[in-house]
């Protein structure tokens, strides 16, 4: 179980960009997180594992602060929680292969990993990964010449490499065309039923909320504005989300968007 | 687009212009510029202004070189139109041309914007009343090329009478390649003694010795020819040379050594002396003695020499000393090109860091290394190698070294720069995710920051090298070693055949390089 108290976070610069943020998730939930950009999804996410520092509040993970780890204590908890990214942060000049190897940077041996060797085992699940999200034939390509549907995939292999209890997914499909996100997002709720991984998921559409979300949370300027049930959310119309998203909801589909 | 924002930044433009046209236009022939600015143009105004003043100043700087002698602006006009009528003429036609034509546009303008007064931020107005353009500003540029023209001394006519005095050497850089490769010379010679005047016993004709040439001469003494004391010529003895044992078929010289061994060819009127020999080598040959050199000591004789030479190639084909001298000079180019650029980039990679914006940015110390770094970096940079190597020929003396010095510094200043911006480029994205798996530092740095560093550090390096080769081909002009050295010395001796040699060597060995150089950046891109 994962429990968010109390989360702030202010940037340098005197962004407020979450304010007090407290919320719960059991395991195997496929929760989702709406809200505008710039309401602080992305902050909230990376809050989760660290790679955005908290300023205040304490994230418990099986009681376990992921606040207050050390590096080594935190590097190990990382490695237990599977990142995706909207534009899919793939080194674009490595192989597929290499990419997806890098996924078990946090279980592998410093010194062979610097030479990239990799024990066979995880060779092997790798190869696994990529059968799974169905690239296997891809494996030797650089991730640049693959397209974005397939780096995505290329995304969702490497957090299978982490063997993680939790996915963290940062707009996954917002730079993919509607077809390609139901593909991206069937694997995400495949990982959720199947091996029975908590997600996090933050997206823009609606009728993406209602098919893969097991329980809803609302953002907007760093604050919770909305918790819903599967129930709640299946039943909401486009007048209500809406609301959540503000006066500016008509804007939130169009036009290039920055990460909040 | 500027005219926009100033109307924008003008809240007095939105007004309607209450300038009369023809004021405007008026205004502009007394003061070009002026009438535009009082329209509200101010920009377009000092434009006009600061044109019509720079072509003026470069008309007088003209006409008083043309007729610094000249007392008076008139005089001086007149006598510079006088030396030069077209080009004076043109600049003065165009000057009074440009003068009219910014009234006419300050006219324009005024009629335009008291017409519609928004009419710089909308396009569409009314007909008839449309706004100057800016052809004004491209007439300025032509005046401009026109004094340009005559300031930097073009002369094409020189450039098409001169070409056929320039062929001859031209022809020797284009095609140098008969001194390229020579042969073995091989000298036979024989020579016989002449007694002058006859005095005693004359020396006794050469010994002949089997296999050798052979030489004699009649009679053995005579007189040397001489002037008399009304610059007449008083013609020598003649004599007979007679010569057996040489190549056949050959041509062979004829020389004189006088009692002191002084050396020269016999001319007879005007002509070098040559007898060619008949096919057993044998020829024989009548010519009067030449003139003396020396004063002889009254009442004594001396011996001369008379020799017969033949010059004949034998052997194969060997390179020339240019050429040899030519392919190990630019071997030495080539690893003053490399030597600068590994030492370029070893210097070059920490000092990239520190001036990389996104690392230098964690606090204001950092950002002043930063901002220093910068600075000198660019410093140098804007110095050209060449000075640079005039710089360390002084320092550590000619040679390459020198050479290799210049480019290192001129290298790590321009990769230095190539590679901050590289490291500026990074993207943080594949970092983020990385660093999301768990990975330590040291495997984030091999996974996603390597990765992104290979490929713009070795297409500059390479393309570095690329450069510095060519660059070190230059170098030697100043003394910094490697071809160029060879090439400025060839040129000053007016060896033309070698300077070529070495001015194809260059061409084929920076075109080769280019050509790899762009291939290995194709790959790595």
């Amino acid at each position: 179980m994962l429990t968010v108290e109390h989360l702030t976070k202010v940037y340098e610069d005197g962004t407020v960009a979450l304010k007090d943020i407290s919320f719960e998730v059991q395991d195997g939930e496929f929760l989702i997180i709406i809200g505008l950009s710039g309401s602080g999804k992305s902050t909230l996410l990376r809050c989760i594992n660290r790679l955005i520092e908290p300023s205040e509040g304490r994230i418990l993970w099986d009681g376990t602060d992921i606040t207050a780890a050390e590096p080594a204590q935190l590097r190990r908890i990382r490695r237990q929680i599977g990142m995706i990214f909207q534009q899919f942060n793939l080194v674009k000049r490595s192989s597929v292969l290499t990419n997806v190897l890098s996924g078990r940077l946090g279980y592998a041996r410093t010194f062979s990993s610097l030479l990239h060797r990799f024990p066979a085992e995880d060779r092997q699940m790798a190869a696994r990964a990529l059968a799974r999200v169905g690239i296997t034939d891809q494996a030797h390509k650089r991730a640049s010449e693959l397209s974005g549907g397939q780096q995505q995939r290329v995304g969702i292999a490497r957090t299978l490499m982490q063997q993680p209890r939790i996915v963290l997914a940062d707009e996954p499909v917002a730079s993919l065309d509607p077809v390609l996100a139901h593909s991206i997002l069937g694997y995400l709720e495949q990982l959720n039923q199947e091996d029975g991984i908590t997600v996090l998921c933050s997206l823009h559409y609606l009728d993406l909320v209602q098919r893969y979300a097991t329980r809803v949370v609302g953002l907007r300027e760093g604050r919770i504005v909305y918790r819903g049930s599967q129930e709640d959310i299946r039943r909401m119309t486009d007048e209500e989300f809406k609301n959540i998203y503000g006066q500016e909801a008509e804007r939130t589909n169009v036009g290039p968007r920055k990460r909040e | 687009m500027t005219m926009v924002r100033q109307n924008r930044n003008h809240p007095a433009a939105a007004k309607p212009l209450r300038l009369p046209a023809a004021a405007a236009g008026i205004a502009s022939l007394i003061l070009p510029g002026l009438g535009q600015a009082l329209a509200r143009q101010i920009q377009r105004g000092v434009l006009m202004l600061a044109s019509t003043a720079t072509i003026l100043v470069m008309l007088g700087w003209r006409v008083t070189l043309l007729a610094h002698r000249e007392v008076g602006a008139m005089a001086m006009l007149r006598k510079a139109l006088h030396q030069q009528p077209l080009f004076i003429g043109l600049v003065i036609a165009a000057t009074l041309i440009l003068w009219l034509w910014n009234a006419w546009d300050a006219y324009l303008l005024a009629r335009s914007l008291r017409a519609a007064p928004v009419q710089a931020v909308a396009p569409q107005s009314p007909a008839g009343t449309k706004p100057p353009g800016k052809g004004v500003f491209f007439y300025v540029l032509i005046i401009y090329f026109i004094l340009g023209w005559q300031v930097s001394e073009i002369n094409l006519v020189k450039m098409i009478t001169q070409l056929p005095d320039a062929w001859p050497p031209l022809s020797k850089v284009l095609w140098p390649w008969e001194a390229a490769m020579t042969r073995e010379v091989q000298r036979i010679s024989a020579g016989a003694e002449i007694q002058t005047p006859c005095l005693g016993t004359p020396p006794a004709p050469p010994q002949e010795a089997p296999g050798k040439p052979y030489v004699s001469v009649e009679p053995r003494c005579g007189e040397l020819s001489s002037l008399d004391k009304n610059n007449q010529v008083v013609q020598g003895t003649t004599v007979t040379l007679s010569g057996r044992g040489f190549a056949p078929n050959t041509e062979t010289e004829i020389w004189w050594l006088d009692a002191l061994r002084n050396e020269f060819r016999v001319r007879l009127e005007g002509k070098y002396l040559s007898v060619r020999t008949d096919g057993q080598g044998a020829f024989s040959i009548s010519f009067p003695m030449p003139y003396r050199l020396i004063v002889r000591k009254e009442g004594e004789s001396e011996i001369h020499r008379v020799e017969a030479r033949q010059v004949s190639t034998v052997g194969p084909l060997k390179a020339s000393e240019p050429l040899r001298l030519t392919i190990a000079r630019m071997v030495e180019t080539i690893f003053m090109g490399m030597m600068a650029t590994v030492f370029g980039i070893l210097f070059s990679i920490p000092i990239s860091f520190l001036a990389a914006r996104n690392l230098m940015s964690v606090s204001w110390i950092t950002l002043a290394i930063y901002y220093a770094t910068r600075t000198i970096l660019n410093i140098i940079r804007s110095i050209e190698p060449l000075i640079w190597a005039l710089i360390a020929v002084v320092w550590v003396g000619l040679g390459p070294f020198a050479g290799i010095l210049a480019l290192t510094i001129h290298s790590v200043a321009a990769l230095g720069k190539l590679y901050s911006e590289a490291i500026e480029n990074i993207d943080s994205g594949p970092i983020e995710a990385v660093q999301a798996t768990g990975a330590n530092r040291l495997q984030t740095i091999m996974y996603a920051v390597v990765p992104q560093m290979i490929s713009p550090f070795v297409s500059f390096s390479i393309y570095r090298w690329d450069t510095n080769v060519r660059m070190s081909t230059v170098i030697g002009l100043v003394g910094g070693g490697g071809i160029g050295f060879i090439l400025v010395q060839y040129i000053r001796l007016l060896d033309y055949r070698a300077a070529g040699i070495a001015v194809w060597f260059i061409a084929v060995t920076v075109g080769v390089l280019d050509y790899v150089s762009a291939e290995i950046r194709q790959r790595f891109s």
